[in-house]
């Protein structure tokens, strides 16, 4: 069932690399393997949005996996097609130095480690933290058990603290793995967040590749790995990593944008941010004021990046405002006139910032803020823009979660105390991403 | 003086990541049950509640120590229990309070007694397993 558990999600994976890959031609070894982490979060965010619009058309009837399979197949032919034509003489894989080679070992090491530290921890605790099966795998189970019904996961009798307005990227792609099993098994949301998990350490790698250096990537990656809380909250099978994914990926995708202008890149940013939304509502936030970054990263001609970021969002969009039109209210919305009352109390403002600081300020991220000014380097100009780019999205997501603190209805030290930590999480991939593209990498530093 | 600094701060920052992910390999490797024996047990016993409804669409009540006048209780132990019976009894939609035709009720032998002195003749409890029981409304409310 382990390895079936895996297997099921390769048709999904497919569609995600091809699609990536016949809109964004690039060869260089390097971006294909950007391009295969990229590919792995997109097809699930595909394969969620398939299921969910059967759902809608023909609940239990019609196969997803077979549909998965004919759309696979299409971007295959077309993509062999296309490639047939295409002279691959020019790629080649980069030749490392030893420095290099010892780096990227270590990488690997830490990687194989980090297979067996989520091994370890999911095998302790199969079902996930709380909120993974009063949430997430409640959701699954609403649908798969009963499809034709499936509704009634929205329906306002289920308890607050169950979320029923919670997007359904995640319990949908563990529904239609259990339709494909044929039966309910914890093996498929272990697999779906392990597959998450392992492809954020690989965006990582490859995306520092790509805009810096294989030294460079190699040390982020094993700062990410090591980062207190990565690898556990892989375990916890909420929707977290999900939701950091793709984050991560719009925000890698954007940067790469203010470096080759290529409009493809901000297209695909646009989606993934979409698909934050779909994920997780903390993900609506980052579709809010993922558009600002696009001015950043456009100043001068705006107009055009806007809409290819808009247009790449619009299907995610339209499906969780679809979705939203269904699910009652967050409990955000319902908090009426007391909303007002909230954002005029200066004592609340007081008490989250001194909360969020003991999270934001800890030794970790101060020795490698420190480490960052010391190591900065010297970036040109477009590298420049794609760094105040991500630090703008950083910097406007925190804002937003602050925000959000103030308004909340539920009592704020709580809601502080079960959630900061998951949130600050959210941002460290980025986090990482963006100090990495500040800081000299080590080919230059030992050269 | 400052190009040997910035080496050794890469030295230094890749092993004690290294560290780090080591350190965690070695807490992983023996960690202790953290709660699923506990689900699995109570996933069991409601697996039998699902047997026992009639009904595997809608709404059923849901009744623990928080409606016993005077029965102690921990509030998180409750609402964990109230959650899991949700994620065991999914596509079922269970809602606290004696809410519908069919409920699900968590209460001692002790509680239980307690609790249906206020409602003498009106529900019929099937006993399903320990302190889990099924309540089955035997007049219109």
């Amino acid at each position: 069932m382990t390895i079936s558990s895996f297997f099921i999600f390769i048709p999904s994976i497919l569609l995600g690399i091809l699609t990536i890959h016949l809109v964004w031609p690039e060869r260089h070894p390097l971006t294909l393997l950007l391009k295969l982490s990229l590919g792995v979060g997109l097809g699930l965010g595909i394969s969620s949005i398939l299921y969910f619009l059967i759902l809608q058309v023909a609940p239990g009837r019609i196969s997803i996996m077979g549909i998965q399979i004919i759309l696979a197949t299409i971007l295959l032919i077309s993509t062999a097609i296309r490639e047939r034509n295409q002279k691959w003489n020019g790629v080649y894989l980069p030749r490392l130095s030893g420095l290099q080679w010892g780096l990227a070992c270590t990488a690997l090491i830490a990687f194989v480690i980090s297979t067996l530290i989520f091994a370890n921890i999911i095998i302790s605790r199969p079902q996930g933290e709380y909120d993974a099966w009063s949430i997430w795998n409640r959701a699954a189970r609403f649908i798969y058990r009963d499809p034709e019904n499936w509704q009634a996961t929205l329906s306002p009798d289920i308890a607050a603290l169950g979320h029923a307005d919670y997007p359904l990227l995640v319990p949908l792609n563990v529904a239609w793995g259990w339709e494909t099993l044929g039966g309910e098994t914890l093996k498929v949301p272990m697999a779906q967040s392990a597959l998450f998990t392992f492809a954020i350490i690989l965006l990582m790698f490859s995306s520092l590749a790509v805009t810096r250096t294989i030294g460079q990537a190699s040390l982020a990656s094993v700062v990410l790995m090591a980062s207190s809380g990565f690898i556990l909250n892989g375990t916890n099978l909420t929707a977290d990593i999900p939701l950091m994914f793709f984050i991560f990926a719009s925000v890698v995708l954007m940067y790469l944008f203010s470096l080759n202008r290529n409009s493809t890149l901000l297209v695909l940013s646009g989606f993934m941010a979409g698909l934050a939304g779909w994920t997780k509502n903390e993900g609506l936030l980052f579709m809010a004021i993922s558009p600002i970054a696009v001015i950043i990263v456009s100043p001068k001609k705006m107009s055009l990046p806007f809409l290819y970021y808009l247009a790449g969002m619009a299907i995610p969009l339209a499906i969780i405002l679809y979705f939203k039109s269904m699910t009652p209210p967050n409990d955000l919305i319902n908090s009426g006139n007391s909303l007002i009352e909230k954002v005029k109390d200066v004592s609340r403002y007081w008490v989250i910032l001194k909360s969020l600081s003991t999270v934001i300020l800890d030794a970790h991220v101060i020795v490698f803020t420190i480490y960052t000014v010391i190591m900065q380097s010297h970036p040109n100009h477009s590298s420049k823009q794609g760094i105040y780019t991500v630090a703008t999205l950083l910097i406007l997501q925190l804002l937003g979660y602050y925000a959000i603190y103030v308004i909340t209805p539920n009592d704020l030290a709580w809601q502080l105390v079960t959630t900061q930590n998951r949130l600050i999480m959210h941002i460290i991939p980025p986090g990482l991403f963006l100090c990495f593209n500040i800081a000299a990498d080590p080919e230059t530093i030992f050269s | 003086m400052l190009a040997n600094i910035k080496k050794s701060l890469v030295v230094l920052l890749l092993l004690i990541n290294v560290f780090f992910v080591g350190q965690d390999w070695v807490a992983s490797t023996n960690i202790a049950d953290r709660g699923a024996y506990a689900l699995d047990c109570w996933e069991a016993q409601m697996a039998l509640v699902r047997d026992s409804l009639p009904i595997k669409r809608g709404v059923v009540g849901y009744i623990s120590e928080q409606d016993v006048p005077g029965a102690e209780y921990g509030l998180w132990d409750i609402e964990t229990e109230f959650f899991l019976t949700q994620y065991a009894l999914a596509p079922l939609i269970v809602k606290k309070g004696i809410v519908a035709e069919w409920n699900v009720v968590v209460l001692s032998n002790k509680d239980l007694a307690i609790w249906a002195k206020t409602y003498t003749g009106q529900y019929k409890i099937i006993d399903v397993e320990g302190k889990v029981h099924v309540l089955h409304r035997l007049e219109a409310p």
